[in-house]
């Protein structure tokens, strides 16, 4: 099976997509993550933000709300909802392998994120869906330097 | 699975520290955050999900970027799974879209059980994830080789490391630092170099033809 790819038409599409979002909902930022908890791409300001780590905890959360989901016999936990005092966010279900991710002021309506939420993301999964289906096309790893391959991660010198 | 992104020119990898409760997956990503060198910005902030007395409750996660891999920005998340028994469910969450492991061995002989055990709970719960051990790159670290009572390398290797094809090992002192970055150049070497491999079979370019090692 080919490696997931994304060219940069896909991005393009995807940071449309997430601009649009981030407008029409008023929200601070907004990211589409994998569920193995790796920042695809965002939109938004993201001043201060870590959005690594905030993509591999949302990417947590989710996880174990869908374990807390097949302990009830539950289906359709497909969005989990943080309310917080100045920012509140959600982590919604996008296809098999992604989330999206929106951070919003709290005194934003969840109701209206969630709706454009909504609208957005099976136009997200479709344009996933494309790149998943592009297996064929070649994947330029040509920049890749492999040398020095026995030390990618180097200690630094100890100090006396 | 690793996610290539060729717009920016990155690729992302997540290797999982599996192994018995207090083993030593912890203190090696510490270690890792501690030691490495990185440039600037390279290296993020080490997140514990950790209960009251500092056991780990759902996973570490260290996001890093490696320095000698010019060209192509490649970025390693490392997590570690809780050791403790009960917390199998959330083992399992950790162990989505795993691309390698580190397997991280307790070496005293009374925790050797627990070590073996672990092992299958390894390969029991990628079995439930649809995955298989003998598709996913993995190194084992026998840890604590400090203490008295450590076991002899070979028994270690005979209860873990018997299987048809045999993995690199290593022995580490984790909190001294000691085979840390060792176990991590090698799963990361093995990682690329499945990289290069699976896309040699899809189509991929690369500059230089031979293998990684």
């Amino acid at each position: 099976m080919p490696l997931p790819q994304l060219i940069a038409e896909d991005v393009r599409e995807l940071d449309r997509l997430l601009g649009e979002l981030v407008t029409r909902t008023e929200a601070s930022s907004a990211m589409i993550i994998d569920k193995a908890g790796f920042l695809i791409t965002q939109s938004g300001t993201d001043a201060g933000v870590d959005s690594t780590t905030l993509a591999a905890l949302a990417a947590g959360s989710f996880a174990a709300t869908q374990g807390m989901a097949s302990i009830v016999s539950e289906s359709n936990f497909n969005c989990v909802y943080q309310q917080g005092e100045s920012f509140s966010l959600i982590v919604q279900n996008i296809e098999n392998d992604t989330l999206l991710v929106v951070v919003f002021a709290a005194h934003v309506s969840v109701g209206a994120v969630k709706y454009f939420a909504n609208a957005g993301v099976p136009r997200i999964a479709d344009q996933l869906l494309r790149a998943r289906e592009r297996g064929d096309g070649e994947l330029d790893l040509a920049m890749m330097n492999m040398e020095n391959s026995s030390e990618f991660f180097r200690k630094v010198a100890e100090q006396d | 699975m690793a996610i290539i992104n060729q717009a920016t020119k990155e690729l992302q990898v997540k290797i999982v520290y599996y192994g018995p409760a207090l083993g030593g997956k912890t203190t090696n990503l510490v270690q890792v955050h501690d030691h490495v060198q990185t440039q600037e910005g390279h290296k993020g902030k080490l997140v514990s999900l950790a209960t009251s007395s500092d056991r780990t409750l759902f996973f570490d996660f260290l996001p890093i970027e490696a320095v000698a891999i010019r060209g192509f920005k490649t970025k390693f998340q490392l997590y570690t799974v809780p050791g403790q028994v009960i917390y199998n469910t959330t083992r399992q969450l950790v162990l989505r879209g795993v691309d390698g492991i580190v397997f991280v061995a307790d070496s005293q002989y009374e925790k050797m059980e627990e070590s073996v055990k672990s092992f299958q709970n390894l390969e029991e719960n990628l079995k439930a994830l649809d995955l298989d051990l003998n598709d996913i790159p993995y190194v084992l670290q026998y840890n604590k080789r400090d203490l008295p009572n450590a076991a002899p390398v070979d028994y270690m290797e005979f209860l873990l490391n018997n299987h048809d094809v045999q993995v690199p090992s290593f022995t580490a002192v984790a909190h001294k630092c000691q085979g840390v970055f060792e176990t991590l150049n090698m799963i990361t070497r093995m990682l690329l170099h499945k990289f290069i491999n699976e896309g040699s079979r899809t189509g991929v370019k690369q500059r230089q033809q031979q293998p990684v090692h």
